[in-house]
C-alpha cells in the first residue's frame, strides 16, 4: 500500500542520495570533460576523514564533516596537478630533459577513465593496508520522526535539504561569482573564452578541487550511515554516473531534475516492487532516457527553447 | 589497393603467392608491415607453441585464460579503436555467450550437442550487439552516451543474474544458479558421437592459440580492406563519411555486431576452460579491464590489444599480496599518462626511429576531439 | 608452383593434424593430471593449502580464517604435527576474485600438490573451484556458514547450514515474542534459500512469515524497507543480510527509531557488527551462530582458551569470527582423520573422516565433542543465540546440539553408501517431506 508520508519521504532520500552522489562528478564532468572513476573513492575519503576525525581527534560532528570536505578537496587539489593537468610532472620534466612529460586529460575520455580508474585502485587499496578493512562507525545524530505507526530518520530528511542546499548554492556560485562566469564561459566555448583572457588552466583547477570538496562532503554526510569500508564509494558511483549522464549539460539544473526523476523512479517502484525492481528500474530507465534524450533532459529542454527561438523569428 | 609509402612495407614487394598474401595482411590500419615483423611474429607464435613444454600443464591451463581474454581484447580493439564505439559493455555479449553455451551444453551433453553450443554460445553474443547496436546507432545515440548504455547494461545484468537463484530459474537442465553461477559446465568437444574430439588441459591451450592466431590474422585482413577504411573514417569523423554517402549507421552496427561475436567467442571459451560462469562477469571490475588493457596497448592497433590483455593479465595475475592492487593501478597511470596511444604503438616508433628514416609521426593523443592522423 | 603450393599446405595440414592427434594423448607434457589418489608432496611433510581472502570484498571475513588456520597449524607442528609429520602451508591471497580461486585451487592441487584444500568464503567461490574438485578428487574442506545441501564426496562443509542456524534462533524468538515474521535478505543464492528455509521452520513451529523482502547486494539505503517491516508490525524480523552495503541497515534502522527485535544468521558473528556499529544500532539483535567470539564456553574464553590463545600470536586481530573457528577446528579433524588412517592419502583419508570422527570444538561447553557425520559431511553443530543488549554487549540466552537433518533425514545423502556430486535445496525439501 502507497501510504503518501512514506513515499515522500522514501522520495527525499532517493533525491538526496542521487543529488549528492552526482554533484561532484556533474561539475567535474561538465566543465573538464573528464570522466573521473575514482569519484567513488573522493566519497570514501570524504567519509573516512570525517570519521577519523570524529573519532580519533574527538571533534563534534560538523566540524569533522568540514574536516573530511576540505580534506577532500586538498586531495583533488592534488590529483588535479599530478594526474589531470599534468602541470608537476611537466614541471618535473622540463627540469630534467627539458620537455612535457605529458598532456593534460582534459576533454580525453578514455584516457581520464583509465587514468582514474588506475587512481581507484590505488586509493581503495592504500586505504585498505593502512586503515585495515573497516573502521568503526560514528552513529546517526539526531533520532527520528515518528508518524502513526512508522518512523523516519530524521537525519535522512536534513539529507534531502542539503542536496537542494547543494544545488542552490553551486547555482549560486555559476551565476554570481567571477568563478562561476569563467567556468560557464569555459563550458561554452574554451578557446574564445580564453581569446578573452580567461585563465582556462586556473579554472579547470579549481572545477577539480570543489568537484572533489563536493565528492567529499558527500561522503561527510553519508559517513554517520553506511558502513566504513574501503570499497564504499562502488555503491555511489553508478548513480552518480547515471545522474549526471541523464540530467544533461546544465550542471546545476540537470543534476536537480535527474536527481528527481531518477530519485522519484527508484522510490515509487521500490516501494511497490521490492529494491531488487527499484534498482533495475531505475537503470532500465536512465537507458531508455539517454536513447531518446540522448543530450540529458536540459539538453533536450535547450533544443526545444532554440526552436521554438527559431520558430518566433 | 596500393597502400600508402612511409608507413608501408620497408622492403621490395615479394611476388608470387607470399607477396599476395601479405598484400591482404598489410597495410595502413595495422602495425608491422614489413619481413622483420613477420619473422618476429613466427618466433613468438613457435615460443607460444612450445610454451606448455617449458612450463607444464598448470602454467599451460593458466596460461590459456590470458589467451582466451585476448578476444575480448580484441573484440574491444575492433569496436573502438577503429570504428571509434567505446563500448565498456563488451563483457555483456561475453557472459550471456558463456551463460548461452553453459545452459545449452548442460542440457545436450553429447559431442555434437557441445559443438552446436559453442556455435550457439557465439551467435548468442553476436545477437544481442546486434540488437544493442541497433538500438544505440538507429537512435542516433553517439559518442559518450554509448558509452554510458553499455555500461549501464552491464550493470542490469549484473543485478538480474544474481538473483536467478531459484529453481524457477532453470532452463531445462541446467540452473542459471544465480549469484553462485553456473557450474559443471562440460569441456569444449568437437565432433559426433564416436569420432568427436574433448578438448581439456593441454589441448585447450593449444586449440585457443590456433583460434587466436586465425582470428588475428584475419581481422589483419579485414581492417585492411576497403570495409576497413570505411571503419576508419567512421572514427575519424562520423558527419564527413556519411555525407559522402556511406550508411553510417549500417557500418557501426555491423561493426559492433562483429565485436560481439568476438566477444562471445571469449565469453564460450571462458565457460569452458572453468567449466564455471557467474554474475561476476558482468561486474564493474570485469568490464573495465578491456577498457584498460586496450588503452595500454593501443587501441588502433590489434597486435597492442592482444599483447597488452595477455601480459596485463599474467603481470596482475603473477602479483600476490598486499600490494598488486596497488602496483597494478600506479601501472594503469603512468601508463596511460606516458604514452596515451598505447605502448605498442610507441614501440613501433623507436623501432622505426632507431632503424632510422621513415617519416615520425609527432606524438599525439588518440583521445582529442580535433581528427588526427592515423597511425599505422 | 603447384607443387609448392600443395606442399605447403599440405604441411601445415598434416603438421597440424599431427600436433592435435599427438596431444590427445598428451602424456608428454611434465605435470598434466594429478591424482587424487596421490599424496603429499614429500614424505616428510604434510601440505594443506589454505586459500582465504586477504584483501578484496571479502577480506574482512576471510583474514580471520587465515589467521585461525595458521593458529591451528602452528599449535599442531608445535605438539609434534601430524603422525610426527610438521605441516607446511600452501597459502596466497587469492583477494576475493573467483577467477583467482580457479586458477589458485588448480595450482594448489596440480603444482603444490596439497593434502587438503581450504578454500572460500561465499558459496560462488565454492561452485567456481567445485568442478575442479570433482574433477581431481581433492580432499576439499568449506567452512562458511551456508545454505546448505551440497551432498558430495569430495567436500566437507563443516560450517552451520542455513536450516540449523535459523533453527537455532527462530523457535527461541517464536516462544519469546511471538508467531508473527518478517524475513529480509539478500537477493542471491543465500538469501533466497535462506528465506525458504525460514518459511519451513515458521511451519514447524506454528509461527507465520507475514511478509518476504529481497534487497539486492549493491544497495546501501533501507528507507523503504524500514517503512515496509514499520507497516507490516511483525513480532519480530528475521535478517539475512549479507556484505558490507548491507550492514548500513542496523544503523540505518536505529535511526529511524525501528525496535523490532531481529534474529539473523549473517550479522554479527563474521563482520562484528556490534564492535563496528555505534549502540545501540544492534540492540536486541539475537545472532544464531555455531560460534562467535563470546561464546561462554571454557574451551573459548577461560585463560589460555582459544580466544586468548589467538590474539597471543594476532595482537593486533580486530575479531575472532564465526568461520575462523569452522577452519580451527576441522584442521584438527583432518590430523584425527590422518591419524587414523595413517596415512595422507586422500581416498583413505576421506575414508578415516567418514567413520565418525568428533572434536572438542570451542564452540562446545564443557566437555562435550561436536561430530562430524559420516553420511553427509557435515557437522552436528553446538548451536547458540547470542543476544546484544543497547550497549552492544553480547550475551548468550540459549544453546543446544542442531543436528544436520535435511540432508541426511530428508533427502537421504548418504556418502558412505554412494558417491554424490549434487547440491540440494528447499524445493527438494518440499518434494521429499510431501
Amino acid at each position: 500500500m502507497i501510504n503518501g508520508l512514506n513515499l515522500l519521504f522514501q522520495f527525499l532520500d532517493s533525491f538526496a542520495f542521487v543529488v549528492l552522489a552526482a554533484a561532484g562528478l556533474a561539475i567535474i564532468f561538465g566543465i573538464m570533460g573528464v570522466i573521473n572513476l575514482a569519484h567513488g573513492e573522493f566519497i570514501m575519503l570524504g567519509a573516512y576523514a570525517t570519521t577519523l576525525a570524529s573519532v580519533r581527534l574527538g571533534l563534534p560532528l560538523v566540524a569533522a564533516m568540514l574536516v573530511g570536505m576540505v580534506v577532500t578537496a586538498l586531495f583533488g587539489l592534488l590529483v588535479e596537478r599530478v594526474i589531470i593537468s599534468g602541470w608537476a610532472p611537466n614541471w618535473l620534466g622540463q627540469r630534467l630533459v627539458g620537455r612535457d612529460l605529458m598532456e593534460p586529460l582534459y576533454d580525453r575520455l578514455a584516457d581520464s577513465m583509465v587514468a582514474t580508474w588506475g587512481l581507484s585502485l590505488i586509493m581503495v587499496q592504500g586505504v585498505r593496508i593502512t586503515l585495515g578493512n573497516s573502521l568503526d562507525q560514528i552513529g546517526t545524530p539526531l533520532g527520528n520522526i515518528a508518524y502513526g505507526g512508522f518512523s523516519y530518520s530524521m537525519y535522512r530528511v536534513v539529507l534531502s535539504g542539503v542536496a537542494l542546499g547543494v544545488l542552490v548554492l553551486a547555482y549560486l556560485v555559476f551565476t554570481r561569482t567571477e568563478f562561476g562566469m569563467r567556468a560557464r564561459a569555459t563550458i561554452q566555448d574554451e578557446d574564445t573564452a580564453r581569446a578573452l583572457g580567461v585563465d582556462t588552466e586556473r579554472t579547470y583547477a579549481a572545477t577539480f578541487v570543489i568537484g572533489s570538496g563536493l565528492a567529499g562532503l558527500t561522503g561527510a554526510l553519508y559517513a554517520p550511515t553506511v558502513t566504513m569500508v574501503p570499497g564504499l564509494g562502488g555503491s555511489f558511483l553508478v548513480e552518480a554516473f547515471v545522474a549526471v549522464v541523464v540530467g544533461g549539460p546544465s550542471v546545476v539544473l540537470g543534476t536537480a531534475l535527474a536527481g528527481g526523476f531518477l530519485g522519484g523512479i527508484n522510490a515509487l517502484v521500490s516501494n511497490l516492487l521490492g529494491t531488487t525492481a527499484g534498482r533495475i528500474a531505475l537503470l532500465v530507465t536512465a537507458i531508455v532516457m539517454i536513447r531518446f534524450l540522448p543530450d540529458g533532459i536540459t539538453g533536450f529542454v535547450e533544443r526545444v527553447r532554440a526552436r521554438r527561438q527559431e520558430g518566433g523569428a | 589497393m596500393a597502400t600508402e609509402t612511409g608507413a608501408g612495407r620497408t622492403d621490395s614487394e615479394p611476388s608470387g603467392l607470399l607477396g599476395r598474401v601479405r598484400g591482404r595482411l598489410e597495410g595502413p590500419n595495422t602495425i608491422g608491415n614489413s619481413r622483420a615483423y613477420w619473422a618476429g611474429f613466427a618466433v613468438a607464435v613457435a615460443a607460444l607453441l612450445v610454451y606448455p613444454y617449458i612450463v607444464g600443464a598448470y602454467q599451460a591451463s593458466r596460461f590459456s585464460l590470458f589467451l582466451v581474454y585476448a578476444f575480448l581484447g580484441l573484440s574491444l580493439s575492433v569496436v573502438w579503436g577503429y570504428a571509434g564505439v567505446l563500448s565498456f559493455g563488451q563483457v555483456v555479449f561475453f557472459g550471456v555467450a558463456g551463460y548461452t553455451f553453459g545452459v545449452v551444453s548442460v542440457n545436450f551433453a553429447t559431442p555434437a550437442g557441445i559443438t552446436g553450443a559453442f556455435l550457439v554460445g557465439i551467435g548468442g553474443g553476436a545477437l544481442v550487439a546486434a540488437v544493442l547496436g541497433y538500438f544505440m546507432f538507429y537512435g542516433g545515440v553517439r559518442d559518450v552516451y554509448v558509452t554510458i548504455i553499455t555500461l549501464v547494461s552491464t550493470l542490469v545484468l549484473h543485478t538480474f543474474m544474481a538473483q536467478t537463484a531459484g529453481d524457477q530459474w532453470t532452463i531445462g537442465e541446467a540452473a542459471l544458479g544465480g549469484f553462485n553461477g553456473m557450474p559443471t559446465i562440460p569441456n569444449l568437444a568437437f565432433g559426433v558421437g564416436g569420432a568427436a574430439l574433448v578438448i581439456s588441459d593441454v589441448m585447450f591451450y593449444y586449440l585457443v592459440l590456433v583460434l587466436l592466431v586465425a582470428t588475428y590474422l584475419g581481422l589483419r585482413v579485414l581492417v585492411n580492406s576497403d570495409f576497413g577504411r570505411v571503419m576508419v573514417a567512421v572514427r575519424e569523423d562520423e558527419d564527413r563519411t556519411r555525407m559522402f554517402g556511406y550508411d553510417v549507421r549500417r557500418a557501426k552496427l555491423l561493426v559492433f555486431t562483429l565485436g560481439g561475436a568476438l566477444a562471445g567467442l571469449s565469453g564460450v571459451l571462458y565457460a569452458a576452460w572453468g567449466n564455471y560462469v557467474s554474475p561476476g562477469v558482468f561486474e564493474l571490475a570485469f568490464a573495465s579491464l578491456p577498457v584498460v588493457w586496450v588503452s595500454i596497448g593501443g587501441r588502433d592497433t590489434l597486435l597492442g590489444a592482444v599483447a597488452a590483455t595477455v601480459g596485463i593479465e599474467f603481470f596482475r595475475n603473477s602479483l600476490g599480496g598486499e600490494w598488486a592492487f596497488v602496483t597494478v593501478g600506479a601501472l594503469l597511470l603512468v601508463s596511460i599518462l606516458g604514452l596515451p596511444g598505447g605502448v605498442v604503438p610507441w614501440l613501433d616508433r623507436t623501432y622505426r626511429n632507431l632503424r632510422g628514416g621513415g617519416t615520425t609521426p609527432p606524438t599525439e593523443t588518440t583521445d582529442s576531439t580535433d581528427p588526427e592522423v592515423t597511425e599505422a | 608452383m603447384t607443387d609448392r603450393r600443395v606442399g605447403r599446405r599440405g604441411f601445415l595440414a598434416s603438421g597440424s593434424a599431427a600436433t592435435l592427434a599427438a596431444l590427445a594423448g598428451c602424456t608428454g607434457v611434465p605435470g598434466s593430471g594429478g591424482g587424487g589418489g596421490g599424496g603429499g608432496s614429500g614424505d616428510d611433510t604434510i601440505t594443506l593449502g589454505i586459500l582465504e581472502d586477504r584483501s578484496g570484498n571479502f577480506a574482512l571475513v576471510g583474514d580471520p580464517k587465515h589467521k585461525a588456520s595458521l593458529l591451528a597449524i602452528e599449535e599442531i607442528n608445535q605438539n609434534g604435527g601430524i603422525d610426527g609429520k610438521q605441516i607446511e602451508v600452501f597459502d596466497p591471497d587469492p583477494q576475493s576474485d573467483n577467477q583467482r580461486y580457479q586458477e589458485l585451487t588448480r595450482r594448489a592441487i596440480q603444482q603444490e600438490q596439497v593434502d587438503a584444500l581450504w578454500a572460500g568464503y561465499s558459496s560462488a567461490t565454492r561452485e567456481a573451484i567445485r568442478p575442479i574438485i570433482d574433477r581431481e578428487d581433492q580432499l576439499y574442506f568449506y567452512t562458511t556458514q551456508y545454505e546448505g545441501g551440497v551432498c558430495d564426496k569430495n567436500v566437507f562443509a563443516v560450517g552451520p547450514t542455513a536450516r540449523q542456524q535459523l533453527g537455532s534462533v527462530l523457535p527461541y524468538l517464536r516462544e519469546e515474542y511471538g508467531p508473527e515474521i518478517y524475513t529480509i535478505a539478500a537477493d542471491y543464492n543465500f538469501g533466497q534459500l535462506s528465506a525458504d528455509w525460514v518459511k519451513v521452520l515458521a511451519d514447524e513451529n506454528d509461527a507465520e512469515v507475514i511478509g518476504e523482502e529481497f534487497i539486492p547486494l549493491s544497495n546501501s539505503q533501507f528507507g523503504s524497507t524500514i517503512n515496509r517491516i514499520q507497516e507490516a508490525d511483525p513480532d519480530f524480523v528475521m535478517s539475512m543480510l549479507v556484505g558490507a552495503n548491507h550492514t548500513s541497515f542496523y544503523e540505518q534502522k536505529a535511526s529511524a527509531g525501528l525496535d523490532v527485535p531481529i534474529g539473523t544468521s549473517t550479522a554479527m558473528a563474521q563482520g562484528y557488527e556490534h564492535l563496528r556499529l555505534d549502540p545501540p544500532a544492534m540492540a536486541n539483535i539475537y545472532a544464531g551462530v555455531n560460534y562467535m567470539e563470546e561464546i561462554p564456553t571454557e574451551r573459548n574464553t577461560s585463560d589460555g582458551g582459544f580466544v586468548d590463545r589467538y590474539y597471543e600470536k594476532f595482537p593486533d586481530a580486530p575479531y575472532l569470527n564465526e568461520e575462523a573457528e569452522n577452519n580451527y577446528f576441522s584442521i584438527y579433524m583432518y590430523k584425527a582423520a590422518v591419524e587414523q588412517a595413517g596415512t595422507t592419502n586422500q581416498e583413505e583419508v576421506k575414508a578415516a573422516l567418514e567413520s565418525g570422527i568428533t572434536y572438542g570444538a570451542p564452540e562446545a561447553p564443557g566437555e562435550e565433542e561436536i561430530s562430524l557425520v559420516p553420511e553427509t559431511h557435515h557437522v552436528d553443530h553446538h548451536m547458540w543465540v547470542m543476544r546484544a543488549d543497547e550497549n552492544h554487549n553480547v550475551e548468550a540466552v540459549d544453546d543446544r546440539v542442531i543436528p544436520e537433518t535435511f540432508l541426511k533425514d530428508t533427502v537421504g545423502c548418504d556418502l558412505t553408501e554412494e558417491d554424490e556430486e549434487t547440491q540440494y535445496t528447499p524445493q527438494d525439501f518440499y518434494e521429499e517431506a510431501g
